[in-house]
């Protein structure tokens, strides 16, 4: 078991660029290269007279890639205790960015998050992603650290909050949400999973209450939860004539009284809830608290939830909406996401050829050299070179976590792992939507999708994790 | 060991395979085992676009254009496509001709299928067409299409018109062809013959890309297929004559039928009020229609075909062959009259005339009583073994006449007319019927309705001395050698062509010697004619029979003139105008016109126009 995750470095070299993790290294240039090929495909015109000229696309970005590869060249160069030093100042630094943009920012697509420099557009988010992480791995690594304190969870939270915040201000929820990649680092860093299970449930609660009416809802959590109870406790007959009561009551209340059906059963549940939670006291059988706990919350919850929910913005109702398959509308919202799967899958197994995808190549793909990038791989490479490129993805984000694992100091291992997390959100939520099974959310495919200021952060994000993994070996650590 | 780090490296490892096999498989099962996106893929950037052929237009029998198609197009927008920084609409409404308000509702209907094509407006002219392409208003295309057009602008009922195709009409049986926006002839020519007019569409195969642009033929144009263009139809119609015609009957309500015996080919066919069949074409179809459904005298309904009229004295004719044909009536016998003919209490009046009269003189001067005896004879006749069937038999012999029944024209819509039958009686009267009972049929009164096709065709009979051929309407259709072989038949009456002899006689008389019909003489002509005045709920009905020459007849025509008064008030005059116009190619008698157009003729009756 142990051999599993006791790295060991076969090679090792004094030297800075023969310690570095070439695997990744090598995953990161073929994902960059396979990004290049794609937008040259969504954007090459072969009746272009100067196929060289800068105003391509792709041209544009092969600059990028050069200037991106440069600054990892710089960042393998420095010292690893720089990052540590640079933690606090980044932070402030992209702080004051974020709040800039908000104030002074270009709104693109609604939300005000944009600089604009010379005609280049600059996300501060983009660099905001390597300063938080900085900041979580220079925090979490203080030797006093303990993350089961609440005093020292709460600055981590305030770590990953402050900028989240500013994000939500700038309208640019998609973003905002890539910060909670790092519950992923602090779940290997040990936060209890007691905290992780409220998470899931909401997010279940929010698509079971865009989809079902609330009296659904709950008539299946109350079943499902009487259920659990009667496997755990085995009195199955007791459970079944709890559940016809809460119903026959419910039903008795609904016919005698002027309230509605749904009203009765909230009100019989909550009655039953109740009367539940102090049997359960008074007999000290605490594992019916988890679902009583978790019911009552599910009854404050979806009401809520409509309230919330009637806060959002239309564009973003509409995507959750068309996501959730409540709004069914091929040539508004849910159009860019019909597109993009008609797309990936007409590639079949092969795909339909290097520029020869009709649904790229005649523009009916909208974004696609942008968010929906992934599209030309599934259209043009089908599903072999999806898989492949899906596998690129998931052998980087192993590899990250592996080398944050082999770094034995947490400060390392943090910023690995917050890497990690970063990348699988992006390529979880951005993959996910160009097939269907995530909601639309404005967030690039990592060192792919077209964009220079994407590329060079990323680039950044990820040189730095391979530069203090390089140190691993160094002889100077201290901290 | 739950909780410590090292297994929690191994669940997060578990969680990123997992995440990382769900994307996996999703797209397993999109790229491999769904099989729809493809055809998805193949519907987003193949087009197929509908070509509409020419319709196929249709020509008078001298060859002179009834209906023309003209090209026209339809104006389509994608409102995706619109500039996002507006356009001139001013300049697009002026190219367009449509009102500002209407131009703004369509381009809000086009807004909530912004990338479908959706109808701007119809009926845009070639010149305009050019110029909306000059203007370059991105978003806009057009689509070619023909719209009906009508050099004499006459004959609306008899050709019909072209419509768009009712949901309703889509959903039916038979009309699998047709789909949403696709023209359908409606009424007359234009749906009888439908299937011939409108060709066959085309289709083309083209890729488009996104922005609704053409990137090249689909397959290289082998899926195409080329429309073909509707077939052209040649008219029995003559066109002069029917012009002709409608200005005479203008003002009056009836129709006139004219036909060519030898052939059954129909020369004229005019249902009074008729209406200018331009109004059904192009933008404001609807609005002209509606106007036309409301109008009182309804011009949209076809006289000429679906009327059911007391056929009045021009009957009697039938009813002397009738007489000659069972024996009971030889041409000598005569029949006195003294004003009219008395049955029990009742009186069956008639007009002035010397008295008794034989059968020429009674057909001359249509004498009712003489007609009536004959009814009577026949009706009381021991030859048959009751009433019922000697009326029966006088059934059949009405009926071979084509009455009461179909012709089986080529004609939309075509009535039967009412022949009454004993079962008929026997319900109304309880069975208990005589021959008074029923002797108004003696002079095409009572319960005879007729077609003023079905008259027109008793004058061709005559002419043809005891035989028709189906009137019909087109005598010839692109590139086939024949119409349809029904048209071919000589329809024999059961009346023997000897017998036809003296009724002829009488009708020469009446329009040569002395008679009824004596404005309809033309010299040189041999005009044979039979008046009819039949009685209804307002002011008699007037009606003329006639065909001529007597000998090798080229014309026979039914007119007829709702509260016309006497026959020989105003349908002689129109007849014998039409006759004389075909006959003689010209109008000798200028001041008979005039008295024509000028004769009014109040349809109080019908209520007032409502506008």
């Amino acid at each position: 078991m142990i051999s599993d995750y006791n790295i060991s470095r076969g090679r090792r070299s004094t030297s800075l660029f023969g310690s570095l993790d070439m695997v990744a290294v090598t995953i990161y240039v073929v994902i960059v290269l396979i990004g290049v090929l794609c937008i040259t495909s969504a954007s090459f015109d072969a009746e272009s007279d100067s196929l060289f000229s800068l105003s391509h696309n792709y041209m544009k970005q092969l600059v990028w890639v050069g200037i991106s590869w440069v600054t990892a060249t710089v960042v393998l160069l420095l010292d690893r205790r720089l990052f540590h030093m640079f933690a606090y100042p980044t932070y402030i630094l992209g702080i004051v960015a974020l709040l800039a943009a908000l104030f002074f920012g270009r709104e693109v697509n609604g939300a005000k998050a944009w600089f604009e420099l010379g005609g280049m557009r600059i996300q501060p988010v983009e660099f905001v992603k390597i300063a938080t992480a900085l900041m979580m791995a220079r925090v979490m690594s203080d030797y006093a650290f303990n993350i089961k304190r609440l005093s020292d969870l709460v600055k981590v939270a305030l770590v990953v909050l402050v900028p989240l915040g500013i994000i939500v201000l700038q309208n640019d929820t998609g973003s905002g949400l890539v910060l909670g990649a790092f519950l992923f680092v602090l779940y290997r860093e040990g936060l209890s999973k007691y905290i992780y299970f409220p998470i899931i449930f909401t997010i279940f609660l929010f698509i079971a209450a865009m989809m079902f009416s609330p009296v659904v809802i709950f008539t299946t959590l109350l079943v499902l939860f009487t259920l659990y109870s009667a496997l755990k406790t085995g009195a199955i007959a007791g459970h079944v004539r709890f559940l016809g009561m809460v119903f026959l009551a419910a039903l008795l209340l609904a016919v005698v009284t002027p309230l509605s059906g749904y009203a009765a059963l909230m009100i019989v549940c909550g009655v039953g809830a109740a009367l539940l939670a102090v049997v359960a006291i008074k007999t000290r059988t605490m594992m019916l608290l988890w679902p009583i706990l978790m019911f009552v919350y599910a009854m404050i919850f979806v009401p809520t939830t409509d309230v919330l929910f009637s806060h959002l913005e239309p564009h973003q109702k509409n995507r959750i909406l068309t996501f959730v398959g409540l709004v069914d509308d091929p040539q508004g919202a849910g159009y860019n996401v019909n597109q993009s799967q008609i797309a990936i899958g007409s590639g079949g197994v092969w795909g339909k050829g290097f520029m020869d995808g009709t649904q790229i190549q005649y523009d009916f793909v909208p974004e696609k050299h942008t968010d929906f990038i992934f599209c030309i791989v599934g259209e043009e490479w089908g599903f072999v070179g999806a898989l492949i490129v899906v596998s690129l993805y998931v052998a980087l984000i192993l590899r990250l976590m592996r080398m944050g694992e082999r770094i034995k100091e947490p400060f390392g291992r943090v910023y690995c792992y917050s890497v990690a997390a970063i990348l699988l959100l992006h390529v979880l939520v951005n993959i996910g939507m160009t097939i269907g099974i995530m909601p639309v959310m404005g967030i690039p495919l990592p060192l792919m999708s077209y964009g220079g200021s994407s590329l060079l952060a990323f680039t950044l994000l990820i040189m730095i994790a391979i530069r203090l993994d390089a140190s691993t070996s160094d002889n100077d650590i201290s901290v | 060991m739950y909780g410590t780090p090292n297994t929690r490296y191994r669940i997060l490892r578990f969680l990123v395979l997992g995440i990382g096999l769900v994307i996996v498989g999703r797209l397993f099962f999109m790229q491999i085992v769904a099989s729809d996106y493809d055809q998805r893929a193949t519907r987003n950037m193949l087009r197929t676009e509908v070509e509409y052929p020419m319709r196929g237009e249709v020509l008078d029998r001298n060859g002179e254009y009834l209906v023309k198609s003209r090209v026209c197009y339809d104006v389509l927008v994608v409102h995706r496509e619109l500039p996002k920084e507006g356009f001139d609409t001013t300049r697009l409404i002026t190219i367009l001709d449509m009102p500002r308000e209407k131009f703004e509702q369509r381009l809000k209907e086009a807004a909530r299928h912004p990338r479908a094509s959706t109808l701007v407006i119809g009926y845009l002219s070639q010149d305009s067409k050019l110029l909306l392409d000059e203007g370059g208003f991105s978003g806009f295309h057009t689509r070619f299409r023909t719209a009906r057009e009508y050099p004499r602008k006459i004959g609306g009922n008899l050709l019909g018109y072209v419509s768009e195709i009712s949901s309703d009409q889509l959903n039916r049986k038979g009309y699998e062809y047709y789909s949403v926006g696709d023209y359908i002839g409606t009424q007359g020519i234009e749906s009888a013959y439908e299937t011939l007019l409108r060709g066959e569409k085309g289709v083309n195969y083209r890729i488009y890309d996104s922005h609704n642009a053409v990137q090249g033929a689909y397959n290289d144009g082998a899926d195409d297929i080329l429309p073909v263009k509707g077939l052209q139809l040649t008219s029995t119609i003559d066109a002069r004559l029917q012009e002709f015609a409608e200005t005479l009957m203008e003002g009056k309500i009836g129709a006139v039928v004219a036909i060519e015996p030898a052939t059954g080919e129909v020369l004229v066919m005019v249902s009074s009020p008729t209406y200018n069949p331009d109004l059904m074409v192009g933008r404001e179809r609807r609005a002209n229609y509606n106007k036309m459904l409301n109008d009182p005298q309804h011009p949209e309904f076809n006289r000429a075909v679906k009327s059911k009229y007391p056929p009045g004295s021009t009957f009697k004719l039938v009813q002397g062959l009738i007489g000659l044909q069972e024996g009971i009536l030889r041409a000598s016998d005569r029949h006195p009259c003294h004003n009219g003919f008395a049955y029990g209490s009742r009186v069956m009046g008639c007009h002035p005339h010397s008295s008794p009269l034989d059968l020429r003189e009674a057909v001359a001067q249509s004498c009712n009583a003489y007609f009536c005896y004959v009814f009577k004879d026949m009706l009381t006749n021991s030859k048959y073994s009751s009433i019922k069937e000697s009326f029966r038999v006088w059934n059949e012999y009405v009926y071979s006449f084509g009455f009461g029944r179909k012709l089986g024209t080529d004609l939309y819509g075509e009535g039967a007319g009412y022949v009454p039958t004993p079962e008929f009686y026997d319900r109304g009267y309880n069975g208990r019927w005589n021959w008074g009972t029923v002797m108004s049929c003696a002079i095409g009164q009572g319960e005879m309705g007729c077609t003023p096709l079905q008259m027109a065709n008793l004058a061709a009979i005559v002419a043809n001395r005891g035989y028709y051929y189906i009137p019909h309407l087109i005598k010839h259709i692109e590139g086939r050698d024949s119409i349809d072989a029904r048209f071919y038949e000589r329809h024999y009456t059961l009346v023997d062509s000897v017998n036809f002899v003296p009724i002829i006689e009488g009708m020469w008389r009446s329009v040569n010697v002395s008679g009824t019909s004596r404005k309809a003489y033309l010299e040189g002509y041999d005009v044979c004619g039979k008046t009819g005045t039949a009685e209804n709920s307002g002011p008699d009905n007037s009606t003329f029979l006639s065909f001529a020459p007597k000998d090798n007849p080229k014309i026979a025509i039914s007119v007829y003139v709702e509260h016309g008064g006497f026959g020989s008030a105003v349908a002689v005059p129109i007849a014998s105008l039409i006759e004389e116009l075909y006959l003689t190619d010209t109008i000798k008698r200028p001041q008979l016109v005039e008295e024509v157009l000028n004769t009014k003729i109040n349809y109080a009756a019908y209520g007032e126009k409502k506008e």
